[in-house]
């Protein structure tokens, strides 16, 4: 009975198994999206945004699911992705830039920049440095100062290890020449922002977005952008460089959608042409900018030279860690 | 074997206990098994203590499995093993599903296998059920299930 | 008094009819394994995208409500704990229901989860300026005590002795290592690769408390079911008023009579509501203990301890009227401070920021349209979720006199889907039903399923906390210092203590109860 419903399995796969994902009739199922960080979370949230408008026809003309794979700073859904993922473009991935790059220089995962292919980029979300709204420090300098007066005792929180909240702290005490006590937290970003507020620490880095609603609800004081320039969402505070600490933007949070490495290249062609397109429209826009999420829009091209340009700056970086 | 049978649960803990200890005292880097190694050291003391309960013949809450009831449960743990294992992602959730179900229900009914209702009923139980879940998972909530080729 | 003003737009017919969709569909979706309240309110966001606001968050409010409470439906009939909040109500809801009582249990269950909510919701309209700052005065080292206490509440917990509760406890601390560390990343214990990601907490719980259940059915062979004939006093009652109107009286008596219940054993509901509100408040912790700890805190105040884990009304009182009076005062610390308390809550919070809605101090001035119809949903929502509760109940109770084989397949394969719709990974599934297989062993010789789970939940809060707080600590004034400095932190210590000095007593008391008869 069983070899019978096994054959007749067998012959059912061979009938239909040939109908390959050619790029022509891609896609005829609903797509899934890996993010690697909790329901809830900036990306998380983001990535419902930007895929929301996927079902419609001038778009991929199928849904795009989302489903959360969180853990250790995203390397569980990362290594998933690199390794059990299937590469025939219904599985995509969010990703984010320079946490994986940063992670799989640091090593102990499964996956580099070359395991994946980038389609498009849709934000870029700048750390920025916050105190509680009852600190008594109102500038960089401020916090500069304490941290001289009193070495490795000024505690700051931040996403995790080797996130871009870490690269920040590491170029920040780098440019300062101090040494600080970074707190990472393994909440992520939503938990690093909880122990500012909560007075749990003295400071914190964390997410342009994250910082601009809590700024917004009075709970946190925003002193300054690790950028090259001012962001939109913030006009009034300056960023790092105007403040004399040279640091550039190797800690901007890019995030972005990707597939695994072995996705046919029809599949491919076809995200970068449509995803990019996908972003741009005005009722994705509107939700962004009413998140206070700064959104940045860049191609297949595009990403794949500021992946290559993260990798050199960051194996800089993080040398002799 | 009856007599002896509630040491096996204490002993295996116990080699589990003393293979985490080992493994969670020598791993690198320190700095993340520092937890693992206090919790560890208190998972063996309490095994250890736990067997030699056990062997001293502290009986509390144990019921034991009897010959029986293993010979009973055997066929139902394979064909389960199977059904997850293997046929839920190799034929397809739906399709594995009412495989499982229908074999199962067969093993464990008690009504007579050489009546044709018997069978008619079983085969009515799993269309039934695999149709509950197919409209509600697929066709209202449309969530994601184990696919292949027979859905 | 300002929320009463705003139940106008709670009652336009859109409003309504969204409140409707979100109570029935939040219990169906309660109900069904692996779907625990987070999926539910995520899988509905896109829906909410296309509202106006208030009428997304009433959509969510009423989701989430419903979806907590509709947990129990699985947890009775089933033995399957839809989320970490239902666990407690397994251990006496489900031997209710297998006696054949499974309405009754149901009935129970949506009555107090109704009055724990209502109360709950109540202290979120009235308390939320001072609950926010309870919420925030647990940092670190208070939210590692907190886990200590929770982990003290082990020994006695569902245990037939101490020492087995507490080894339970210490493999489901263990279980919780595995995978990747969360702060530095390192590999912990990964013998297997199905293990990478870890073992996630919703797999787990189906694992331990379904398989057991499927196993012991298939153990049963082919026998007749124990329950054909075992008719219950009250359901016996509506069997024997004859026509549709007597069984109607039945019905309606029955419900009656529940009612009467839940209000006979005041004591375990107000502990029940009580326990549920003030841990619901805690960020992060809260939610998934709230059950368990109010369960076993009514056991030790009850005349009646022997009987909990026997079917006994107390056990589902406290457990339910606990998890629902959670749901408001868990969104304190979102409203007011933006912090979510919750994996829930922080779904919630994408759906508030997604309309342009930023939580802060200032939401109720700023907002007041529709963050009031958003509470005034919720608790309209109660009433709803309890009224559609218990017609379901009716309709579904019968489920348990269904004969083993069915079940055990039903049981199977829902518990496939459960586990494996979390993360979409058929990984979850084998760590389902390897740890399912395990325990039914383990539970044949007295160890239990819920401390098990409570050390799997409770070692990664107390981890996290205790390297946080250590590395704060490390830059200030040491670790001494930093963990047992401050009013909490002693309460706590003193608390936990108290707990350990509890089981000795009541262990010693048993082992010589035990000798004397």
């Amino acid at each position: 009975m069983k070899k019978l419903i096994a054959g007749a399995a067998l012959a059912l796969m061979a009938l239909t198994g040939t109908a390959q994902a050619d790029g022509h009739n891609y896609p005829d199922r609903p797509i899934m999206m890996m993010v690697s960080y909790g329901a809830g979370g900036a990306t998380d949230f983001q990535a419902r945004i930007v895929t929301m408008t996927a079902g419609n026809e001038d778009a991929l003309g199928m849904p795009i699911a989302i489903i959360n794979k969180p853990g250790a700073g995203g390397r569980v859904g990362w290594n998933w992705f690199a390794t059990q993922a299937e590469a025939d473009g219904y599985t995509l991935g969010a990703y984010n830039v320079p946490h994986f790059i940063a992670q799989s220089i640091k090593g102990g995962v499964d996956y580099s920049t070359d395991s994946f292919e980038p389609i498009a980029n849709w934000g870029a979300d700048p750390a920025v440095f916050v105190v509680a709204a009852n600190s008594d420090m109102n500038s960089m300098a401020d916090v500069i100062d304490f941290a001289k007066a009193n070495p490795g005792k000024l505690t700051f929180s931040g996403a995790g290890l080797f996130v871009g909240h870490h690269i920040a702290a590491l170029q920040l005490e780098k440019a300062a020449g101090v040494k600080l006590a970074y707190i990472p937290n393994k909440k992520g970003g939503a938990g690093a922002m909880k122990a500012v507020i909560a007075g749990d620490v003295m400071g914190g880095v964390n997410n342009l977005s994250d910082a601009f609603r809590a700024q917004a609800a009075g709970t946190v004081k925003i002193l300054g952008v690790f950028d090259v320039a001012r962001n939109d969402f913030l006009p009034d505070v300056p960023t790092m460089m105007e403040q004399g600490y040279d640091i550039d933007n190797a800690s901007v949070n890019f995030r972005g959608v990707m597939v695994p490495k072995g996705t046919p290249q029809a599949v491919i062609d076809k995200l970068a042409a449509t995803v990019p397109e996908m972003f741009k429209n005005g009722r994705v826009a509107g939700k962004m900018k009413a998140g206070g999420s700064p959104m940045h829009i860049m191609t297949r091209e595009e990403v794949q030279a500021m992946w290559a340009k993260r990798q050199e700056t960051l194996t800089t970086l993080l040398e002799g860690l | 074997m009856t007599r002896w049978q509630h040491i096996i649960p204490p002993a295996v803990l116990t080699l589990v206990g003393l293979w985490v200890c080992y493994v969670s005292y020598t791993s690198e880097p320190a700095a993340a098994f520092l937890f693992p190694r206090i919790v560890a050291t208190v998972f063996a003391v309490l095994a250890v203590w736990g067997l030699a309960s056990a062997v001293l013949g502290d009986g509390s809450g144990n019921q034991g499995i009897s010959a029986q009831m293993f010979r009973n449960m055997l066929p139902g743990i394979v064909v389960g093993a199977i059904y997850i294992f293997w046929a839920a992602k190799g034929l397809g959730f739906y399709t594995a599903t009412a495989l499982s179900t229908f074999v199962l229900v067969a093993l464990y009914d008690p009504a007579p296998h050489n009546r044709l209702w018997t069978w008619g009923k079983r085969f009515a139980i799993t269309a039934v059920f695999v149709a509950v879940m197919y409209l509600l998972f697929s066709v209202l909530l449309n969530v994601y299930t184990p696919k292949e080729k027979l859905f | 008094m300002e929320f009463l003003a705003w139940f106008g737009p709670v009652f336009e017919p859109w409003s309504m009819m969204l409140l409707l969709i979100g109570t029935i569909g939040g219990l169906i979706l309660g109900a069904t394994p692996g779907l625990s309240p987070t999926m539910a309110v995520a899988l509905a966001i896109p829906f909410t995208f296309r509202m106006e606001p208030v009428h997304g968050l009433i959509l969510l409010g009423a989701l989430y409500t419903s979806t907590v409470a509709g947990g129990a439906v699985s947890a009775i009939l089933l033995k399957i704990p839809g989320a970490p909040a239902n666990i407690a109500t397994t251990l006496d809801g489900h031997t209710m229901a297998a006696r054949g009582e499974g309405r009754r249990a149901l009935q129970l269950s949506f009555i107090s989860s109704l009055i724990g909510g209502v109360i709950g919701v109540f202290l979120l309209i009235w308390l939320t300026p001072v609950l926010a700052q309870w919420a925030l005065a647990f940092g670190p080292s208070q939210l590692f005590w907190l886990a200590i206490v929770g982990v003290t509440v082990i020994a006695t917990l569902d245990s037939k002795s101490v020492v087995k509760g507490l080894l339970a406890g210490c493999v489901g601390m263990w279980l919780g290592t595995i995978g990747f560390d969360d702060i530095i990343g390192a590999q912990r214990f990964i013998f297997h690769p199905s293990l990478s990601g870890g073992i996630h907490i919703i797999p787990a719980l189906i694992g331990l408390f379904a398989i057991p259940q499927v196993i012991s059915m298939f153990a049963k062979g082919r026998t007749a079911s124990d329950l054909q004939s075992a008719a219950t006093p009250r359901d016996a009652l509506s069997a024997q008023a004859s026509g549709v109107l007597g069984a109607g009286l039945g019905w309606i008596s029955s419900i009656g009579a529940s009612f009467v219940e839940v209000f006979k054993y005041g004591r375990s509901l107000s502990i029940g509501t009580l326990v549920g509100s003030i841990v619901g408040l805690i960020p992060g912790v809260g939610g998934q203990i709230a059950g368990l700890v109010a369960y076993d805190q009514s056991r030790n105040f009850s005349k009646e301890r022997e009987k909990f884990g026997t079917g006994h009304p107390e056990g589902i009182i406290s457990a339910e009227s606990a998890n629902n009076a959670m749901v408001g005062p868990s969104l304190v610390p979102l409203l007011t401070l933006s912090i979510p308390g919750s994996p829930t809550a922080a779904v919630l919070l994408g759906g508030l920021i997604i309309h342009g809605i930023f939580p802060g101090p200032d939401i109720f001035t700023f907002h007041p349209n529709v963050v009031w119809p958003f509470i005034n949903s919720m608790l309209l929502g109660q009433v709803l979720m309890c009224f559609f509760g218990i017609i379901i109940a009716g309709m579904v109770a019968k489920i348990v006199k269904v004969h083993h084989s069915t079940m055990a397949a039903v049981v199977l394969a829902l518990a496939l889907f459960g586990s494996y719709s979390v993360q979409l990974s058929m990984n979850d599934v084998f760590i389902m039903l390897c740890l399912g297989t395990g325990m039914y062993f383990l539970e044949r010789w007295g160890y239990s399923a819920a401390p098990l789970v409570l050390g799997l939940i409770l070692g990664p809060i107390a981890e996290g906390n205790f390297v946080e707080g250590a590395t704060i600590a490390a830059a200030q004034n040491g670790v001494f210092e930093y963990f047992l400095r401050g009013t909490m932190n002693k309460v706590l210590i003193a608390l936990a203590l108290a707990s350990i000095a509890y089981a000795v007593w009541i262990s010693r008391r048993t082992q010589a109860h035990g000798g004397q008869s």
